[in-house]
């Protein structure tokens, strides 16, 4: 079950369920994590169970090219990421509409799916979506600038190799790999717009997260405005990074939404022991200062040596 | 727990049995040659000792719940936590909500 065959690629799948198995008229959740250095473990372990066992069915799955999917020399543009989607649906057999949960460039992969196949979809969760009328596109590929800065840094990539231990090693060695031996830049750069039209009659609801100090935090508006039906929460004191910072609200919000949607909606109460805030490497794009003294203490004396 | 669990004078035999499947099923997870080598105890931390990344977790977990059935609640279980929580876990935390799920016939059966 973890791997199937949609789409004519190989795609690594998890489906959840409460104990028992899913109800026959249970919320269909299909989880789309976003770009580069992610996978579907995000979504998993922040929503992912939390909402099986809620009694959800619950869809994770890798996008190609990323976590345990098979990595494609090509087809990385929106429309071959829908056309992924809906293979993996009908591989699945699943022929109800579904509650789509995207983070990210997964959240903007979930609006497109909204837009091109209303009829599959019962509700969009965009979770950070990055959102443009015009230069969506370039936007994509700014995002996809700020890993490459912090990839090409000599410090940052000596780091890689001997200090940054399996874990960050692996994921970033990973995403360079994607990045070099794959379009899925050049298919980010050419990503279409929006058109204000359709936006207009996106005929499903919409649920849009965003994190009061994200770096795209001034997208949220102008998604709201267009999309018909949209409830738009900006949560204060967080980022870009919403879903790993405030995972127990989202597992709140969220149940909500799916379960209990004319009920009052659960108000976040923010954290007062942190405040997230966007780290400037992200907003000036330079290398992440921390990176380099985050050495484990036997390679900083091997260095120092 | 203890209701459905396997009896007290079983635990410590099914204790280590659980635990030589969690470690088969960690070290083809890991899927390196250095894997084969691990120590693989209840002690053992899937972050600190096995840099485990957290999509080999959901790897793990894939096998787990394959390997011992509806008997053992997986998603209920990591419902509970965050990603850190899941990570930062001992081995044999894992082990022992597993021996705590297994129906007794079950769990008292030959691997």
């Amino acid at each position: 079950m973890a791997e199937i065959n949609a789409n004519d690629i190989r795609l690594h799948v998890q489906r959840l369920a409460p104990k028992g198995g899913a109800a026959p008229d249970a919320p269909v959740v299909v989880m789309v994590h976003g770009m580069i250095m992610d996978n579907m473990s995000s979504f998993y372990f922040a929503l992912g169970t939390w909402l099986a066992d809620a009694g959800c069915d619950v869809i994770c799955y890798d996008l190609r090219g990323h976590g345990r999917s098979e990595r494609t020399p090509d087809g990385y543009s929106l429309a071959d990421s829908l056309a992924d989607l809906t293979g993996l649906l009908d591989a699945l057999g699943v022929d109800r509409p579904v509650h789509v949960i995207g983070n990210s460039y997964g959240a903007t992969m979930a609006l497109a799916y909204g837009l091109g196949h209303g009829d599959r979809v019962a509700s969009l969760t965009l979770i950070e979506p990055p959102f443009l009328i015009e230069g969506l596109g370039e936007e994509m590929a700014r995002s996809l600038s700020q890993i490459l800065v912090a990839m090409s840094d000599e410090e940052v990539a000596e780091w890689v190799e001997n200090g940054a231990g399996r874990v960050a090693g692996r994921a970033l060695r990973s995403a360079r790999r994607l990045i070099e031996e794959t379009t899925i830049a050049d298919d980010m750069l050419a990503t279409p717009p929006f058109s204000r039209d359709a936006l207009a009659a996106l005929p499903v609801p919409v649920l849009a997260v965003y994190g009061e100090n994200s770096d795209i935090i001034d997208q949220a508006e102008g998604l709201a405005a267009l999309v018909p039906d949209c409830t738009l929460v900006v949560l204060a004191h967080h980022t870009h990074m919403v879903l790993r910072e405030a995972t127990a609200y989202l597992r709140v919000l969220l149940g909500w939404w799916l379960f209990d949607r004319d009920a009052p909606r659960p108000d976040h109460v923010p954290p007062t022991e942190r405040r997230f805030e966007t780290p400037e490497w992200v907003t000036q794009m330079v290398p992440p200062p921390d990176l380099t003294s985050a050495r484990r203490p036997e390679v900083a004396e091997k260095l120092s040596t | 727990m203890s209701g459905t669990g396997v009896a007290q004078a079983d635990h410590p035999a099914i204790e280590a049995r659980v635990l030589g499947e969690v470690a088969e099923d960690l070290r083809e997870v890991i899927g390196e040659e250095y894997a084969l080598d691990l120590d693989i105890t209840a002690d053992t931390t899937f972050s600190q000792d096995l840099e485990l990344e957290s999509i080999e977790f959901v790897a793990l977990a894939d096998r787990l719940r394959e390997r011992y059935g509806e008997a053992v609640d997986f998603v209920g279980f990591l419902a509970k936590m965050d990603v850190d929580q899941v990570i930062n876990m001992h081995v044999g935390e894992v082990v022992t909500f597993i021996v705590d799920s297994l129906p007794a016939p079950a769990a008292a059966g030959s691997a």
